[in-house]
Protein backbone atom coordinates (compact mmCIF):
# COMPACT_ATOMS: atom_id res chain seq x y z
CA UNK A 1 0.00 0.00 0.00
CA UNK A 2 2.77 2.40 0.98
CA UNK A 3 4.50 1.67 -2.32
CA UNK A 4 1.48 2.86 -4.24
CA UNK A 5 1.23 6.12 -2.32
CA UNK A 6 3.32 8.29 -4.70
CA UNK A 7 1.19 7.18 -7.64
CA UNK A 8 -1.93 8.12 -5.72
CA UNK A 9 -0.47 11.58 -5.18
CA UNK A 10 0.11 11.99 -8.90
CA UNK A 11 -3.58 11.40 -9.47
CA UNK A 12 -4.56 13.96 -6.82
CA UNK A 13 -2.13 16.56 -8.18
CA UNK A 14 -3.41 15.99 -11.71
CA UNK A 15 -7.02 16.52 -10.62
CA UNK A 16 -6.32 19.80 -8.75
CA UNK A 17 -4.12 21.14 -11.55
CA UNK A 18 -1.80 24.16 -11.29
CA UNK A 19 -2.90 26.59 -8.58
CA UNK A 20 0.01 29.07 -8.76
CA UNK A 21 -0.95 32.53 -10.01
CA UNK A 22 1.44 34.15 -12.48
CA UNK A 23 1.23 37.42 -10.57
CA UNK A 24 3.62 39.86 -12.25
CA UNK A 25 2.56 38.61 -15.67
CA UNK A 26 -1.13 38.46 -14.86
CA UNK A 27 -3.35 41.10 -13.21
CA UNK A 28 -3.90 40.43 -9.50
CA UNK A 29 -7.27 39.38 -8.14
CA UNK A 30 -8.79 42.59 -6.76
CA UNK A 31 -12.41 42.41 -5.68
CA UNK A 32 -14.71 45.49 -5.89
CA UNK A 33 -14.83 45.59 -2.06
CA UNK A 34 -11.05 45.87 -1.78
CA UNK A 35 -9.82 49.07 -0.12
CA UNK A 36 -6.50 50.45 -1.23
CA UNK A 37 -4.98 53.88 -0.77
CA UNK A 38 -7.34 56.85 -0.65
CA UNK A 39 -7.43 59.61 -3.22
CA UNK A 40 -8.17 63.17 -2.15
CA UNK A 41 -9.86 65.21 -4.87
CA UNK A 42 -8.29 68.64 -4.37
CA UNK A 43 -10.98 70.33 -6.47
CA UNK A 44 -13.63 69.23 -3.95
CA UNK A 45 -11.73 69.26 -0.62
CA UNK A 46 -12.69 72.14 1.67
CA UNK A 47 -10.06 71.53 4.35
CA UNK A 48 -12.52 71.07 7.21
CA UNK A 49 -10.58 68.27 8.90
CA UNK A 50 -13.47 65.84 9.41
CA UNK A 51 -11.31 63.08 7.94
CA UNK A 52 -8.49 63.97 10.36
CA UNK A 53 -10.82 63.49 13.31
CA UNK A 54 -12.03 60.16 11.98
CA UNK A 55 -8.61 58.76 11.08
CA UNK A 56 -7.68 56.09 13.69
CA UNK A 57 -3.98 56.04 12.85
CA UNK A 58 -3.38 59.76 12.21
CA UNK A 59 -2.38 59.06 8.63
CA UNK A 60 -4.34 62.19 7.76
CA UNK A 61 -3.14 65.29 9.56
CA UNK A 62 -3.88 69.00 9.30
CA UNK A 63 -0.84 71.25 9.53
CA UNK A 64 -1.44 74.95 10.10
CA UNK A 65 1.33 77.16 8.80
CA UNK A 66 0.47 80.85 8.94
CA UNK A 67 -1.94 81.61 6.14
CA UNK A 68 -1.78 78.10 4.77
CA UNK A 69 -3.36 74.90 5.96
CA UNK A 70 -2.12 71.61 4.58
CA UNK A 71 -3.96 68.31 4.65
CA UNK A 72 -1.23 65.67 4.77
CA UNK A 73 -1.82 62.06 3.83
CA UNK A 74 0.94 59.62 4.80
CA UNK A 75 0.27 56.29 3.12
CA UNK A 76 2.81 54.52 5.31
CA UNK A 77 0.57 54.81 8.35
CA UNK A 78 -2.80 54.36 6.66
CA UNK A 79 -4.73 51.24 7.64
CA UNK A 80 -7.23 51.54 4.75
CA UNK A 81 -10.32 51.53 6.95
CA UNK A 82 -12.19 54.01 4.74
CA UNK A 83 -13.66 56.04 7.59
CA UNK A 84 -12.38 59.28 6.05
CA UNK A 85 -14.40 58.60 2.92
CA UNK A 86 -17.49 57.99 5.09
CA UNK A 87 -17.26 61.25 7.01
CA UNK A 88 -16.15 63.61 4.22
CA UNK A 89 -19.00 66.14 3.87
CA UNK A 90 -18.24 66.93 0.24
CA UNK A 91 -17.26 63.46 -0.96
CA UNK A 92 -13.73 64.52 -1.87
CA UNK A 93 -12.14 61.29 -0.59
CA UNK A 94 -12.49 58.15 -2.63
CA UNK A 95 -11.05 54.74 -1.88
CA UNK A 96 -8.97 53.52 -4.77
CA UNK A 97 -7.88 49.96 -5.38
CA UNK A 98 -4.17 50.72 -5.66
CA UNK A 99 -1.99 48.62 -3.42
CA UNK A 100 1.38 48.39 -5.19
CA UNK A 101 2.84 51.18 -3.10
CA UNK A 102 6.35 49.90 -2.43
CA UNK A 103 9.05 52.54 -2.62
CA UNK A 104 12.58 53.11 -1.37
CA UNK A 105 12.01 56.78 -0.58
CA UNK A 106 9.64 57.50 2.28
CA UNK A 107 8.90 60.97 0.90
CA UNK A 108 7.02 59.35 -1.97
CA UNK A 109 4.42 58.14 0.50
CA UNK A 110 3.26 61.65 1.38
CA UNK A 111 0.59 63.58 -0.46
CA UNK A 112 -0.59 67.02 0.43
CA UNK A 113 -3.47 69.37 -0.32
CA UNK A 114 -2.64 72.97 0.60
CA UNK A 115 -5.49 75.34 1.44
CA UNK A 116 -5.40 79.06 2.08
CA UNK A 117 -7.16 80.47 5.08
CA UNK A 118 -9.81 83.13 4.65
CA UNK A 119 -9.10 86.62 5.97
CA UNK A 120 -11.39 88.33 8.45
CA UNK A 121 -13.66 90.89 6.79
CA UNK A 122 -13.32 93.11 9.88
CA UNK A 123 -9.63 93.20 10.88
CA UNK A 124 -7.96 91.50 7.89
CA UNK A 125 -6.23 88.77 9.90
CA UNK A 126 -6.50 85.14 8.79
CA UNK A 127 -9.33 83.17 10.36
CA UNK A 128 -9.34 79.53 11.39
CA UNK A 129 -11.48 78.55 8.39
CA UNK A 130 -10.44 78.06 4.79
CA UNK A 131 -12.17 80.00 2.04
CA UNK A 132 -13.77 76.85 0.69
CA UNK A 133 -15.16 76.01 4.13
CA UNK A 134 -16.86 79.39 4.32
CA UNK A 135 -18.39 79.15 0.88
CA UNK A 136 -19.58 75.63 1.75
CA UNK A 137 -21.24 76.86 4.96
CA UNK A 138 -22.83 79.82 3.16
CA UNK A 139 -24.23 77.55 0.48
CA UNK A 140 -25.74 75.21 3.11
CA UNK A 141 -26.96 77.69 5.74
CA UNK A 142 -27.68 81.13 4.21
CA UNK A 143 -28.53 82.65 7.60
CA UNK A 144 -24.92 82.69 8.76
CA UNK A 145 -23.86 84.90 5.89
CA UNK A 146 -23.68 88.12 7.93
CA UNK A 147 -20.92 87.13 10.35
CA UNK A 148 -19.39 84.04 8.80
CA UNK A 149 -16.65 86.04 7.07
CA UNK A 150 -15.29 87.28 10.40
CA UNK A 151 -12.61 85.71 12.53
CA UNK A 152 -13.54 84.32 15.94
CA UNK A 153 -12.01 87.30 17.78
CA UNK A 154 -13.93 89.90 15.76
CA UNK A 155 -17.08 87.84 16.08
CA UNK A 156 -16.76 87.82 19.87
CA UNK A 157 -16.04 91.56 19.96
CA UNK A 158 -19.03 92.32 17.79
CA UNK A 159 -21.25 90.19 19.99
CA UNK A 160 -20.09 91.96 23.16
CA UNK A 161 -20.48 95.32 21.50
CA UNK A 162 -24.01 94.41 20.48
CA UNK A 163 -24.75 93.31 24.04
CA UNK A 164 -23.39 96.54 25.45
CA UNK A 165 -25.32 98.55 22.92
CA UNK A 166 -28.49 96.73 23.99
CA UNK A 167 -27.88 97.71 27.62
CA UNK A 168 -27.17 101.29 26.65
CA UNK A 169 -23.54 101.25 27.77
CA UNK A 170 -21.80 102.29 24.56
CA UNK A 171 -24.66 104.58 23.67
CA UNK A 172 -24.48 106.34 27.02
CA UNK A 173 -20.71 106.63 26.85
CA UNK A 174 -20.56 108.10 23.36
CA UNK A 175 -23.26 110.60 24.17
CA UNK A 176 -21.28 112.01 27.07
CA UNK B 1 30.41 56.52 -1.18
CA UNK B 2 30.35 56.00 -4.96
CA UNK B 3 32.27 52.80 -4.55
CA UNK B 4 29.81 51.52 -1.98
CA UNK B 5 26.87 52.21 -4.30
CA UNK B 6 28.54 50.27 -7.08
CA UNK B 7 29.11 47.39 -4.68
CA UNK B 8 25.45 47.46 -3.70
CA UNK B 9 24.29 47.42 -7.31
CA UNK B 10 26.63 44.53 -8.05
CA UNK B 11 25.37 42.63 -5.04
CA UNK B 12 21.76 43.24 -6.04
CA UNK B 13 22.56 41.95 -9.51
CA UNK B 14 24.16 38.86 -8.04
CA UNK B 15 21.20 37.90 -5.87
CA UNK B 16 18.55 38.77 -8.46
CA UNK B 17 17.60 35.15 -9.08
CA UNK B 18 18.32 33.78 -5.63
CA UNK B 19 17.18 35.78 -2.63
CA UNK B 20 17.26 34.21 0.78
CA UNK B 21 14.88 35.95 3.11
CA UNK B 22 14.69 36.00 6.87
CA UNK B 23 11.33 36.76 8.42
CA UNK B 24 11.76 39.11 11.39
CA UNK B 25 8.66 39.74 13.48
CA UNK B 26 9.15 42.78 15.71
CA UNK B 27 5.89 42.60 17.64
CA UNK B 28 3.39 42.66 14.82
CA UNK B 29 -0.21 41.49 15.12
CA UNK B 30 0.51 38.51 12.80
CA UNK B 31 -1.52 39.76 9.84
CA UNK B 32 1.58 40.73 7.88
CA UNK B 33 3.24 37.46 8.90
CA UNK B 34 0.32 35.50 7.51
CA UNK B 35 0.62 37.45 4.27
CA UNK B 36 4.33 36.61 4.13
CA UNK B 37 3.46 32.93 4.63
CA UNK B 38 0.92 33.35 1.83
CA UNK B 39 3.68 34.52 -0.47
CA UNK B 40 5.68 31.39 0.30
CA UNK B 41 2.80 28.96 -0.31
CA UNK B 42 2.22 27.28 -3.70
CA UNK B 43 -0.50 29.81 -4.55
CA UNK B 44 2.03 32.63 -5.03
CA UNK B 45 5.06 30.34 -5.05
CA UNK B 46 7.90 32.84 -4.87
CA UNK B 47 10.43 30.07 -5.39
CA UNK B 48 9.70 30.89 -9.03
CA UNK B 49 11.89 33.94 -8.42
CA UNK B 50 14.34 32.11 -6.20
CA UNK B 51 13.02 33.62 -2.98
CA UNK B 52 13.53 31.17 -0.16
CA UNK B 53 13.05 31.54 3.59
CA UNK B 54 15.98 30.76 5.84
CA UNK B 55 16.08 30.15 9.57
CA UNK B 56 18.99 32.40 10.54
CA UNK B 57 19.74 36.06 9.74
CA UNK B 58 23.35 35.00 9.06
CA UNK B 59 22.18 33.21 5.93
CA UNK B 60 19.84 35.95 4.79
CA UNK B 61 20.19 38.40 1.92
CA UNK B 62 16.98 40.18 2.76
CA UNK B 63 15.15 40.76 6.03
CA UNK B 64 11.36 40.92 5.91
CA UNK B 65 10.55 43.14 8.86
CA UNK B 66 7.01 43.33 10.22
CA UNK B 67 5.66 45.09 13.29
CA UNK B 68 6.20 48.43 15.00
CA UNK B 69 9.46 47.43 16.80
CA UNK B 70 8.26 47.23 20.37
CA UNK B 71 10.55 48.03 23.29
CA UNK B 72 10.86 44.35 24.18
CA UNK B 73 11.97 43.33 20.71
CA UNK B 74 14.25 46.33 20.04
CA UNK B 75 17.54 44.83 21.35
CA UNK B 76 16.80 41.53 19.61
CA UNK B 77 16.04 43.31 16.35
CA UNK B 78 19.34 45.20 16.55
CA UNK B 79 21.20 41.94 17.23
CA UNK B 80 19.43 40.17 14.38
CA UNK B 81 20.17 42.97 11.92
CA UNK B 82 23.80 43.06 13.04
CA UNK B 83 24.08 39.38 12.18
CA UNK B 84 22.95 39.94 8.60
CA UNK B 85 25.92 40.01 6.20
CA UNK B 86 26.53 43.16 4.12
CA UNK B 87 24.85 44.45 2.05
CA UNK B 88 22.01 44.58 4.54
CA UNK B 89 18.72 44.71 2.68
CA UNK B 90 15.53 45.31 4.64
CA UNK B 91 11.92 45.23 3.48
CA UNK B 92 9.67 47.04 5.96
CA UNK B 93 6.28 45.38 5.50
CA UNK B 94 2.98 46.78 6.74
CA UNK B 95 1.76 50.07 8.16
CA UNK B 96 3.41 49.36 11.54
CA UNK B 97 6.89 48.78 10.14
CA UNK B 98 6.71 51.72 7.74
CA UNK B 99 5.31 54.47 9.93
CA UNK B 100 4.36 52.98 13.27
CA UNK B 101 0.77 52.28 12.25
CA UNK B 102 -1.94 52.95 14.79
CA UNK B 103 0.73 52.69 17.53
CA UNK B 104 2.90 55.44 16.12
CA UNK B 105 2.69 57.62 19.27
CA UNK B 106 2.54 54.85 21.86
CA UNK B 107 5.10 54.71 24.66
CA UNK B 108 5.94 51.05 24.12
CA UNK B 109 7.03 51.12 20.47
CA UNK B 110 9.88 52.84 18.72
CA UNK B 111 7.70 53.88 15.78
CA UNK B 112 8.55 51.35 13.10
CA UNK B 113 11.64 51.41 10.98
CA UNK B 114 12.08 55.19 11.25
CA UNK B 115 12.60 54.97 15.01
CA UNK B 116 14.70 51.85 14.57
CA UNK B 117 17.05 53.65 12.17
CA UNK B 118 18.19 56.04 14.91
CA UNK B 119 18.89 53.18 17.32
CA UNK B 120 20.79 51.31 14.62
CA UNK B 121 22.87 54.40 13.90
CA UNK B 122 23.80 54.66 17.59
CA UNK B 123 24.82 51.00 17.59
CA UNK B 124 26.81 51.27 14.38
CA UNK B 125 24.59 48.99 12.33
CA UNK B 126 24.09 50.26 8.79
CA UNK B 127 21.22 49.36 6.49
CA UNK B 128 22.30 49.47 2.85
CA UNK B 129 18.90 49.48 1.21
CA UNK B 130 15.49 49.83 2.74
CA UNK B 131 12.22 49.48 0.87
CA UNK B 132 8.88 50.39 2.38
CA UNK B 133 5.83 48.25 1.62
CA UNK B 134 2.73 49.96 3.07
CA UNK B 135 -0.50 48.06 3.63
CA UNK B 136 -2.48 46.88 6.61
CA UNK B 137 -1.68 44.09 6.03
CA UNK B 138 0.35 44.35 2.84
CA UNK B 139 -1.06 42.12 0.14
CA UNK B 140 1.10 39.20 -1.05
CA UNK B 141 1.30 40.88 -4.46
CA UNK B 142 2.48 44.08 -2.79
CA UNK B 143 5.26 42.15 -1.03
CA UNK B 144 6.38 40.58 -4.32
CA UNK B 145 6.29 44.04 -5.87
CA UNK B 146 8.36 45.39 -2.98
CA UNK B 147 11.05 42.77 -3.61
CA UNK B 148 11.03 43.76 -7.30
CA UNK B 149 11.48 47.42 -6.32
CA UNK B 150 14.33 46.47 -4.00
CA UNK B 151 16.13 44.60 -6.78
CA UNK B 152 15.56 47.43 -9.21
CA UNK B 153 13.39 45.34 -11.55
CA UNK B 154 10.27 47.50 -11.04
CA UNK B 155 9.99 51.26 -10.61
CA UNK B 156 8.04 52.64 -7.62
CA UNK B 157 4.57 53.71 -8.74
CA UNK B 158 3.81 56.17 -5.94
CA UNK B 159 5.02 59.75 -6.17
CA UNK B 160 4.75 62.63 -3.75
CA UNK B 161 1.71 64.70 -4.70
CA UNK B 162 1.33 68.31 -3.63
CA UNK B 163 -1.76 70.16 -4.81
CA UNK B 164 -2.29 73.79 -3.96
CA UNK B 165 -5.86 75.03 -3.76
CA UNK B 166 -6.11 78.65 -4.84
Amino acid sequence: MSLLKPFKLIGIAHRSGVVTVRYPFQPPLVTPEFRGRIRIDASKCIGCGACVNACPSNALTLVDDGERRALNYFIGRCIYCGRCADVCPVGAITISREFELATDNIGDLNSRVIHYKATCSCCGEETTATERMISYVVSRVPVTETYVHMGSRCRKRRFIEGLMMGRGMIYGESER
Amino acid sequence: MENRRDNLLEALKAIRRSIWVFHLNTGSCNACDIEILDVLTPYFDVERFGIKPVASPRHADLVLMTGPVTRKTLPKVVNALRAVPRPRLVLAIGACAVGGGIWHDSYSVSGGVEGLKKVLEENGVEIDKLVYVPGCPARPEAIIYGVAVLLGIAKPKVKEEVVEVK
